[in-house]
């Protein structure tokens, strides 16, 4: 994928073992993960696991999982191996790591007098702040930076004067992960150029921007003497705590003290002033361990609270038809300017703008490094409500199956189909960074491992004739390979 | 160029995982639970259902769950707190506030006092503290523990007491079943009114599976099942069986309603000492036509309720297709005749309305719908009909006739 380069959940398998090990001694940190990262068999197996007195044999679990789920037992397998959840024991037995189901029991019964969950501040020093300045305060700060990354180079709009300059913070750390460039000089100030990847970054969902931006951030927090793990957990603790509710600040030390005043500049918490006695967690950090999903009751609440500021729509404003006309009920100058990123943008009306897609459009964006993924994700997150409900309506209408998964998608199936072939037009490489295998001793072997790797679906290509394939995740398959070359000894 | 194939199209996957609401019926007989005391408490059991709800709500951001009490004489909400007993609780505050201190402490320690029947001393399991009277008096308690998790756990503990010390003897004596028909009633209200409400936030698919026709329903619900709010019910039985046949046609009503709905019914059956046959007919044909786990507890202990309510009873539907399950085999398929309440093994049907009598009521006529039935000169099995056998007997033989009509089987 183009983002690759964009700092994703995937950073943190990048993670040393011992990390983990440090990282899962706080039960908020085992639960975030274990919520937000594992897949639902995944979950299943570690609950199952948790209050197990014996570990479980490796025979019993082929057994609880049917035959025909296999590709998702190995994945979910892989996943707990990969953040260092289960170990399988000398006698082929999984048990969860001491720490990780320590922590997550702990997290369940509570208990223990850590305060890992933060400590409510009572009362708390300033009551007079309601959710909605949290939710303004939270908007403004990141629209703040969308704006300033997307505002100044892409289209030049009559911007209100509502938007926030981001800190200087924010900015180095924009330009540490490559999100935009400066320009200019010192004396007459310097202007940000926007990336590929900064592009990539604009058009993500709200919560992946907030992650990335945060990954980011641990990345270069050794860069100011602080230890990716003390960062990672403490921002696990923010993302558990209540919205609406102030917390005290007693109990946290020096480390901890410097990243809320960063992440004040995120708009993640709210603090009045940085020596105030108290924070709030604002809406983007509660909803840190929810899910990315769209259509989920507490992210619309968040996309809806934080990107309309002027319109009243409450969960998304696109309208495109089946022509490549696009119609989006905002006056925000961010979505207009992210709007024209990849469309020909029409009029502009006091609460409606028109668009259209074409191909110069499109292919302009993915020029400028967008992905056609990137721009679909970015129409089906933002659809009007009333897309969804004829995208339903016309599933549940059409007579075949097939038909009806089609018509599932919000956007039109014609433009979905034709901004990928524009983007195929342009660039008709893929890469895919991965491992080729090759010289297999016999015939047998090397069937059994493809079959294999595409089984856990990492297979990317192979060639019976040379008798060699090519897959991008080698970690279980090395595994396999190094437990059938075992058993095969031993048989 | 050539390469793009127009018939090939782009399809969105999302790998996501759908909410899910967890409707957990608790029976809270009295009875059943101080017949069970010495092994299992109802404190101890509650304190392993709260790690169950706990481990539930920590799988997904977006999952609920509800708590219904199953009790002797009522049905009554655990979690969430109703509207009803929420203005209760407002107007008890209220009168409390105008009491002087000391009778305050008398009406809290109540409800302690009685939930400790059953387990005088082991108010703490796997760490969870069964505080009642703390409970009460502080509203923001530890933060050791995930402020979701702790809500849930003092609302239901919170109004698990408050039924408790409301039970009075006369309650008790005039019923010892538990009320799952009305239970089950309860949470499908409950899980109807989420799932509107889910299907409105997420984009407005509120009419579509209702007015669809009937064959095409299924397949929406196929297509649209990204979108959808995953529900199940669990209940966790302690009631001897024979005791809900007089509750057999809501009982029979609500699986179907689940059934209908694709909603499974998990039963967790703790069986009750000095009560042999304690399988519940009636809540094993539930598991079995909503596709549910059932399961009987083969010794009921804390730990081993809570490691079968984890292993079993937690994943959600979206892994349990993969997984499998713990069903039962041998389904007791009996039904409860609609006189006399009793179970049967061979009854009697109304033609018209299949109403199930254990004798042939008085006069030949239904019960439920008053059709006059021709009982016949009604005498026992029915036989086979001698006429055909006269017929066939002046041809042949009978050792022929028997050749001659050959029977289904492996051949």
């Amino acid at each position: 994928m183009a983002d690759s380069d964009v700092q994703s959940w995937e950073y943190l398998e990048r993670l040393q073992g011992t990390e983990f090990y440090r990282l899962y001694k706080n039960p908020t940190s085992a639960l975030a993960i274990f919520r937000k990262r594992l897949s639902s068999l995944a979950k299943s197996l570690v609950m199952a696991l948790l209050y197990l007195n014996a570990p479980l044999p490796v025979k019993d679990l082929d057994v609880w999982v049917k035959p025909g789920s296999r590709s998702e037992k190995e994945h979910a397998l892989d996943l707990l191996q990969r953040y260092h959840i289960t170990a399988v024991s000398s006698s082929k037995a999984y048990t969860l790591t001491e720490n990780f189901s320590r922590s997550l029991r702990q997290a369940l019964t509570g208990g223990g007098d850590t305060k890992s969950f933060g400590e409510i501040a009572h009362p708390p020093s300033n009551p007079s702040i309601t959710v909605e300045d949290l939710d303004g305060f939270a908007r403004n700060q990141w629209e703040g930076i969308l704006g300033y990354m997307v505002g100044n180079s892409a289209i030049p709009l009559e911007s209100t004067s509502t938007v926030v300059d981001p800190s200087p913070g924010v900015i180095e750390l924009l330009k540490a992960g490559h999100l935009i460039e400066l320009a200019g000089s010192s004396r007459l100030g310097y202007s940000p150029k926007i990336t590929k990847d900064g592009f990539a970054f604009v058009l993500q969902d709200i919560n992946t921007q907030v992650w990335s931006l945060l990954f980011l951030y641990v990345d270069h927090a050794e860069d100011f003497a602080m230890t990716k793990v003390a960062v990672l957990s403490f921002l696990f603790l923010i993302s558990s705590l209540e919205l609406g509710q102030a917390y005290t600040k007693s109990h946290l030390d020096a480390d901890q003290l410097r990243i809320l005043s960063d992440l004040s500049d995120f708009g993640i918490i709210y603090q009045s002033s940085s020596d105030s006695l108290d924070f709030y967690p604002t809406r983007l950090a509660t909803t840190l361990t929810s899910d990315s999903n769209t259509s989920s009751s507490n992210n619309t609440n968040l996309s809806s609270a934080l990107t309309t500021s002027s319109t009243s729509q409450a969960h998304g404003f696109i309208i495109i038809e089946t022509n490549y006309r696009i119609y989006a009920y905002t006056s925000s100058p961010l979505q207009t300017s992210l709007l024209g990123l990849f469309t020909n943008l029409r009029s502009r009306h006091p609460n409606l703008i028109t668009a259209k897609m074409t191909k110069s459009s499109v292919q302009r964006a993915v020029q400028m490094g967008i992905t056609a993924e990137q721009i679909i994700s970015y129409l089906t997150s933002h659809a009007h409500p009333q897309m969804r409900r004829h995208a339903i309506q016309a599933a549940s209408a059409a007579s075949d199956p097939a038909k009806a998964a089609q018509a599932a998608s919000v956007i039109p199936a014609t433009v979905l189909d034709q901004i990928h072939l524009w983007q195929i037009e342009k660039d008709r490489m893929t890469t895919t960074p991965g491992y080729l295998m090759k010289q297999f001793g016999t015939q047998a072997e090397y069937e059994r491992y493809w079959q294999f790797a595409d089984q856990i679906g990492v297979l990317v290509w192979r060639s019976d004739r040379k008798r060699m394939f090519f897959v991008n995740q080698i970690d279980s398959l090395r595994r396999f390979m190094k437990s059938s070359r075992e058993s095969g000894a031993e048989g | 160029m050539n390469a793009v194939d127009g018939s090939q199209h782009y399809e969105q996957s999302s790998s996501e995982q759908n909410p899910s609401l967890l409707t957990i019926i608790l029976d809270t007989n009295p009875v059943a639970w101080s017949l069970l005391s010495g092994t299992l408490s109802l404190s101890k059991a509650v304190a392993s259902l709260l790690v169950f709800i706990n481990a539930h709500l920590a799988c997904n951001y977006t999952n609920k769950v509800a708590v219904v009490a199953s009790h002797c004489h009522t049905a009554q909400w655990l979690y969430p707190t109703s509207a009803q007993q929420h203005l209760r609780n407002v107007r008890q505050a209220k009168r409390r506030l105008d009491d002087s201190g000391p009778i305050v402490n008398d009406q809290l320690s109540e409800p302690t006092k009685r939930v400790r029947i059953n387990g005088p001393k082991d108010d703490s399991t796997n760490g969870i503290k069964l505080k009642f009277n703390i409970v009460q008096r502080k509203p923001i308690a530890s933060s050791d523990k995930y402020r979701p998790f702790r809500v849930v756990e003092e609302e239901l503990l919170d109004n698990l007491s408050k039924l408790l010390s409301t039970t009075g003897p006369t309650g008790i004596s005039s019923n010892t079943s538990t009320m799952v028909a009305g239970a089950l009633t309860l949470a499908l209200s409950y899980i109807n009114r989420q799932n509107s409400a889910f299907a409105e936030s997420s984009g407005g698919a509120t009419n579509t599976a209702d007015s669809a026709p009937p064959n095409a329903s299924s397949r929406a619900a196929e297509t649209n099942d990204k979108n959808l709010l995953h529900s199940r019910i669990l209940i966790i039985s302690v009631s001897p069986s024979h005791d809900l046949a007089h509750q057999y046609i809501p009982i029979m009503n609500s699986i179907f309603a689940c059934q209908r709905l694709s909603i499974p019914i998990d039963i967790c059956q703790i069986p009750t000492p000095n009560a042999p046959s304690s399988s519940t007919v009636f809540l094993q044909q539930a598991s079995d036509a909503t596709k549910g786990v059932y399961i009987p507890l083969s010794n009921a202990t804390s730990g081993g309720l809570l490691q079968y309510l984890m292993m079993a009873f937690l994943p959600t539907q979206s892994s349990r297709i993969h997984l499998v399950l713990p069903t039962r085999i041998d389904v007791d398929f009996r039904a409860a005749c609609f006189c006399h309440r009793r179970v049967v093994d061979i009854g009697f049907v109304c033609s018209i309305c299949l109403s199930i009598f254990c004798n042939p009521p008085e006069n030949g006529d239904c019960l439920t719908c008053g059709t006059h039935l021709e009982l016949g000169d009604y005498g026992g099995r029915p036989m086979v009909v001698p006429r055909q056998k006269k017929r066939k007997k002046p041809r042949s033989t009978l050792d022929q006739s028997r050749v001659s009509t050959p029977t289904p089987g492996p051949a």
